[in-house]
């Protein structure tokens, strides 16, 4: 199966071989028997026409066993030329057979171990396209969405840091050997009784306690405090400043707190509600104010008398002084009046 | 890049044990296998074995102590790498399945939400509840990679919180996220602030257990041994230490101190010992923690090894030495 590529390429170089040997054939043929017909061109044919040709040139030849043994010599010569012929036309795969016995196998093992990569990929390839693309699973392998909600994670595998392939162990369990470095194992050598030593020699070394009392700088020191416990805060100190801002209780509820809207927020969102009802209950009572400009369209009128002139010029002097200084807390209502006596002027 | 799984199951052999709580496993398992794909048939056996993974796949820690319980991350001197602990250690726990609410107690330094890439989802911070302008569950931060995991910071740099009562805050946050009604967290993680002033001690008021982190180096040892001192005078008796950014290769050379050294020193537990490790930087960059990286780093490892020590309330029994590697003879090329 394997040299049929052979076989192709061999018949080609083996056809002036083939060629040559008619014509040497044909050659002989004329040099030994020139008197006698040539009829084809094939080395096969042109021996047995020969030979024909021989036996019907001549019948009543006295010579004719001579002439019989000759043409056996010739049958012969034609049975080995035909051999010959047959060989020189199956060359490709004789020579190949001969040449290229040994390597059969590697080849063949080539091909099939390119047949198996071949099959192979072309599984994997089949399997990752059944994957549907930009699927909810791509949104949990980017960190989206949380896996362990999901029934379609697979579980997440944890490999054993205690057991790790890149971590060889020798034979006798004392070396190891890890990232291309050999290690030794040394025991640890702390006992009980040194770590108690040690830990006596800090309580003698590092006397501490915990400060429990906060004190600004320059203030004075209460009488029932230990002063190993009291700890100075220097002015310039950047938590100084915040000592008393936050109210330990309510900073502890806040922290404790689980469900609704945290302290500040709510208070603030109650302040501003309040605040924004100030505003506009104080609008309102400015709406209802009367204007004492006003009033004097519903004052009654009164006879006119010296005195009342007096008091009536008096009166409009006050007036326009007051109409002079105009107030700038509310223009609302002096448009309201320009608009209500522009009114009246058209009314009327 | 390292794949975790040996496509060839072989022959279990012993994991790396440094826990000596790690309950033994049986070796008569039958692999599973996608339904996709054929086994396919044993190798000769030369790494740790799939089949062995696949065993230890979903283990979890056993939960020790009362819940919730806080832990503080401290360390005394800046820089060595509590921030980074706080933030890998916590989404370790997460990720083994425990509800943690991580708390950035650094007043004026916020550091811990541009870890975790949370830098644009903190809106309120705990200054905000107080004030009554938010509850608490509008100041959590849940992440959207992990759920169980929620963080809350302090406050925002330009606001203050009063200093008398900063400690008693923090008890005020513990005791509400004990009764809220999701349920208590597991666990309530502290990332301290550096130094022994009024940050440090509101941050360690609630506390039950430490975790000290430190370097191999003498500055950083004692400022360790003052805060482990002061923590102890405070009641905080459960502190382990976390050895970060440990050079194996320098402490090959003796120009670094070894992790025994440290703990000579110091006299306590140690949690972990967390490798040198550029990712670091590279993952702070990227607000994604180391321990999410797959496949996970040296130190990546390591933190999540000191998280379930954290759970399980271990400490390390051994610890690495760097050795020169084997020189391979002319066989090892056949695999002998």
């Amino acid at each position: 199966m394997a040299p049929i590529w052979t076989l192709q390429l061999h018949p080609i170089s083996f056809q002036p071989s083939i060629w040559v040997s008619k014509h040497q054939t044909h050659l002989n043929f004329m040099k030994l028997r020139p008197e006698f017909r040539f009829i084809s061109s094939s080395s096969k044919q042109l021996n047995r026409k020969f030979v024909l040709g021989a036996n019907s040139g001549s019948p009543s030849d006295p010579d004719e066993p001579a002439v019989k043994t000759q043409t056996i010599t010739v049958a012969v010569k034609d049975q080995l030329s035909k051999l010959h012929g047959t060989i020189n036309s199956f060359p490709p795969l004789v020579f190949v057979m001969n040449r290229y016995g040994g390597r059969n196998l590697a080849i063949g093992l080539c091909i099939a171990i390119a047949l198996l990569v071949i099959a192979v990929r072309v599984y994997a390839a089949r399997k990752l396209r059944y994957r549907t693309p930009g699927s909810v699973a791509d949104l949990v392998r980017r960190g989206q969405l949380r896996s362990d909600r999901r029934g379609i994670s697979r579980p997440l595998m944890y490999e054993d840091p205690f057991n790790n392939p890149m971590v060889k162990v020798g034979k006798s369990n004392s070396t190891v050997e890890m990232c291309g470095k050999v290690y030794r194992l040394a025991p640890v050598t702390l006992t009980e009784e040194e770590q108690a030593i040690h830990q006596k020699r800090r309580s003698r070394a590092y006397q501490w306690k915990r400060p429990t009392v906060f004190l600004k700088e320059g203030e004075s020191v209460p009488a029932d405090v230990d002063p190993d416990t009291i700890r100075w805060i220097p002015a310039n100190h950047p938590f100084a400043t915040t000592a008393s801002d936050i109210d330990e209780d309510l900073a502890q509820n806040n922290v404790y707190q689980k469900h609704g809207v945290p302290f500040r927020i709510k208070a603030e969102h109650e302040a501003m509600q309040r605040k924004l009802e100030a505003l506009q209950s104080e609008q309102k009572l400015n709406n209802l104010m009367i204007d004492p400009r006003n009033a004097k369209d519903f004052e009654r009128p009164f006879k006119e008398h010296p005195r009342s002139r007096e008091q009536v010029e008096q009166s409009s002097f006050n007036n326009q002084t007051s109409d002079s200084m105009p107030p700038t807390s509310d223009p609302a209502p002096i448009s309201v009046e320009s608009n209500s006596s522009s009114e009246e002027t058209q009314k009327l | 890049m390292l794949s975790l799984h040996n496509p060839f199951p072989t022959t279990p052999k012993p994991s790396i044990n440094l826990n000596n709580s790690t309950p033994p496993f049986s070796t008569t398992f039958k692999p599973h296998f996608p339904n996709t794909l054929k086994p396919p048939k044993p190798h000769k056996p030369h790494f740790t074995t799939r089949t062995q993974s696949l065993l230890q796949y979903n283990r979890k820690p056993q939960l020790a102590g009362e819940t919730p319980r806080v832990v503080v991350i401290t360390s005394g001197k800046g820089g060595v790498g509590k921030t980074t602990t706080t933030a890998n250690v916590g989404l370790s726990l997460a990720r083994l399945g425990f509800s943690v609410v991580a708390v950035d107690a650094d007043v004026g330094l916020r550091n811990l939400d541009l870890l975790l890439g949370l830098e644009n989802r903190v809106n309120y911070t705990l200054v905000e509840v107080l004030n009554g302008d938010c509850r608490l569950d509008q100041a959590l931060v849940r992440d959207k990679r992990w759920s169980n995991f929620e963080l809350l910071c302090i406050s925002k740099p330009r606001s203050k919180l009063p200093i008398g009562f900063g400690g008693k805050a923090l008890v005020w946050l513990v005791d509400a996220l004990k009764s809220r009604q999701e349920g208590s967290p597991d666990f309530i993680i502290i990332d301290c602030p550096a130094g022994i002033d009024a940050g440090f001690i509101t941050a360690i008021t609630p506390a039950n257990e430490a975790v000290l982190v430190t370097t191999p180096d003498i500055t950083s040892l004692r400022d360790a041994d003052r805060v482990t001192g002061l923590l102890e005078c405070d009641g905080i008796r459960d502190i382990k230490m976390i050895v970060n950014r440990v050079r194996t290769d320098m402490i090959k050379g003796e120009d670094m101190m070894s992790v025994l050294d440290v703990q000579e020193m110091l006299g306590l537990s140690l949690l972990g010992v967390i490798p040198e490790d550029s990712e670091v930087i590279r993952s702070t960059n990227r607000g994604y923690p180391l321990v999410l990286n797959k496949p996970p780093t040296l130190a990546g490892l390591a933190f999540e090894q000191a998280a379930w020590r954290l759970v399980e309330q271990d400490s390390m029994k051994a610890v690495m030495m760097e050795e020169e590697p084997k020189k391979r003879g002319f066989f090892s090329f056949f695999g002998g």
